[in-house]
């Protein structure tokens, strides 16, 4: 099979606070892959892993067959086959809508007509006009934010897109208008999406493939049709949102 | 009973532990910075900016925190030189006394107030929203985007104002010398202008060259080093703040006694 991305038995932890044990999952090329889980699982430990801004303490990242060190990730311009969707959105406070979604492509290799062009296509992929163009964040919604962020994300072509949390703090029909965009930029744009969610919803409407994180673990894996008929009870209980299971919360965590 | 005796040298161990371990931190962000400083990109439009928000906006606090300190020492000095009937000296030590040290000290500790304050404050908000994270997976270095501007322009900007801090101070003396103290303005120029020699300036200039150096990096490091959400972003402030102040006073003591005595 086509694994675009593959992660060895990761592990990371903070202090004596083990956060990923062992971690292991495959991403299948051209799929879009959820990672669901409770809160402090190591969800965004596990992403932030990935890209690079944090170091595991053991473990290997593969990407497109080759290992993620610090070299190789420099030598094949990692970054510029990714594009990240951040919890918060992350856009440049002093940076217009313009500047902020073509800050990654490089000026010299176009003038500034083309940057307003880009721009302007990226924000029709994801349902805004030029309109907001020369706004600044500050004076976008939430909900426009997470838009121009993902604008942002697919501005270089990726190969491979990260979602964290894309729906988390949105009312639900802009929570579904954003999960129509990552399905639309995923098929347009033809690359692989890796997403964060607690938002069962959200998982089902986008996800070809489901995994659950359980104490930095991956404890489940399947197709997301198949979450429903998992009969793992972990899986079960987080999907039914019940604090009855295996699952224990421990509130002084 | 026992492990009380334990406690105060654990706390000594501890808070110097901390200590190490913080100039250890510093060296490295140090360390990557003079990388940073030679290798390309450089970011020339946001040297510009940041010399514009340093510099120039710095230009109202600097002359008035100079004028008033400029008279207030003619006035102290004339009181003081009067007890041995030496107020003759006033022209010259105020001369001297700007230039030297409290040009460079006083705008240092202002732009510390100003400068590191906000330049904290903009990257640990940058760092808590993850900003600083999305310039990475953006495949742009903070350390060149971020701090080398900002510390670039402090550096430049510093003396520059110090030049400018130097004249108004020295104004400032001449204006309560001759309006209030009844010294001759002819008189009070010309003694002025006997006394300050190159030098005075000059190491004037470089002392400001440094504290401009140190309130920009304790801006960036402690704002780049922020953890802990808007907490962490006052609390990185202050410690920019603080740092910056004391590193300035330190750092000026030094400057003085090894190099600028004479
Ligand atoms: N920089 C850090 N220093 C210390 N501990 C950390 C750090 N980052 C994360 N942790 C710890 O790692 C654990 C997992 O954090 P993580 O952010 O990955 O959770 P998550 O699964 O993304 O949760 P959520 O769904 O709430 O975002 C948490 O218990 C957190 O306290
Ligand atoms: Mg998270």
């Amino acid at each position: 099979m086509d694994h675009i991305l593959k992660i060895n038995e990761l592990s990371k932890s903070f202090g004596d606070k083990s956060v990923l044990d062992n971690l292991s999952i495959n991403i299948e090329r051209n799929k879009s892959q959820v990672i669901i889980g409770g809160s402090g699982t190591g969800k965004s430990v596990l992403l932030k892993c990935i890209l690079g801004l944090m170091e595991p303490d053991s473990g290997e990242i593969f990407f497109n067959q080759q290992i993620m060190d610090k070299k190789n990730r420099a030598d094949i311009d990692f970054h510029t086959k990714i594009g990240m969707l951040f919890q918060g959105a992350a856009l440049f406070d002093s940076l217009n809508v313009q500047e902020n979604i073509t800050f990654g492509i490089k000026k010299l290799e176009s003038n500034l007509v083309n940057l307003t062009e880009i721009a302007v296509d990226k924000l029709k992929k994801v349902g805004l006009d030029s309109s907001v163009l020369y706004l600044y964040p500050s004076e976008l919604s939430g909900g426009m934010q997470k838009r121009v962020a993902l604008a942002r994300a697919i501005a270089r072509n990726p190969e491979l897109l990260f979602f964290d949390e894309p729906t988390t703090g949105l009312d639900p029909i802009m929570a579904d208008v954003i999960n129509n965009l990552i399905n639309e930029v995923i098929e347009e744009v033809g690359a692989t999406a890796i997403t964060i969610t607690h938002d069962m919803e959200s998982a089902k409407k986008i996800a070809d493939k489901i995994s659950m994180l359980y104490k930095g673990a991956v404890i489940w894996t399947g197709d997301a049709k198949d979450i429903t008929s998992s009969n793992n009870p972990y899986v079960d209980q987080f999907i039914k949102g019940s604090s009855e299971g295996p699952i224990k919360i421990n509130l002084n965590d | 009973m026992y492990r009380y005796i334990y406690i105060i040298p654990e706390a000594i161990g501890r808070s110097v532990l901390r200590m190490c371990a913080s100039i250890g931190s510093i060296a490295i962000f140090f360390y990557d910075f003079v990388i940073c400083l030679f290798t390309p990109p450089i970011y020339i439009k946001s040297l510009l900016s940041q010399l514009v928000r340093i510099g120039y906006n710095s230009l109202p606090v600097i002359g008035l925190t100079a004028f008033f300190t400029g008279g207030v020492l003619a006035l102290q000095i004339y009181v003081g030189g009067s007890r041995f009937n030496a107020e003759n000296i006033v022209a010259s030590i105020v001369a001297l006394g700007i230039t030297r040290e409290l040009g460079p000290v006083i705008a240092g500790l202002m732009l510390a107030g100003r400068v590191s304050a906000s330049i904290s404050a903009e990257i640990a908000t940058m760092r808590v929203t993850e900003q600083i994270d999305a310039l990475i997976t953006l495949s742009t270095n903070p350390m060149k985007y971020l701090v080398v501007p900002r510390v670039l322009a402090a550096l430049i900007s510093l003396p520059i104002l110090v030049i400018i801090a130097d004249i108004i101070g020295i104004m400032g003396g001449f204006v309560v010398g001759t309006k209030t103290l009844g010294f001759i303005e002819q008189s009070y120029i010309k003694n002025t202008l006997d006394i300050i020699e190159l030098r005075d300036v000059m190491s004037g200039l470089i002392k400001a060259a440094v504290f401009g150096f140190i309130v920009a990096f304790m801006g960036c490091y402690h704002g780049y080093n922020s953890t802990g959400g808007a907490q962490g972003v006052g609390r990185s402030t202050t410690l920019a703040v603080v740092s910056a102040s004391i590193l300035i006073l330190a750092s000026n003591y030094i400057l003085t006694s090894l190099v600028f005595t004479n």
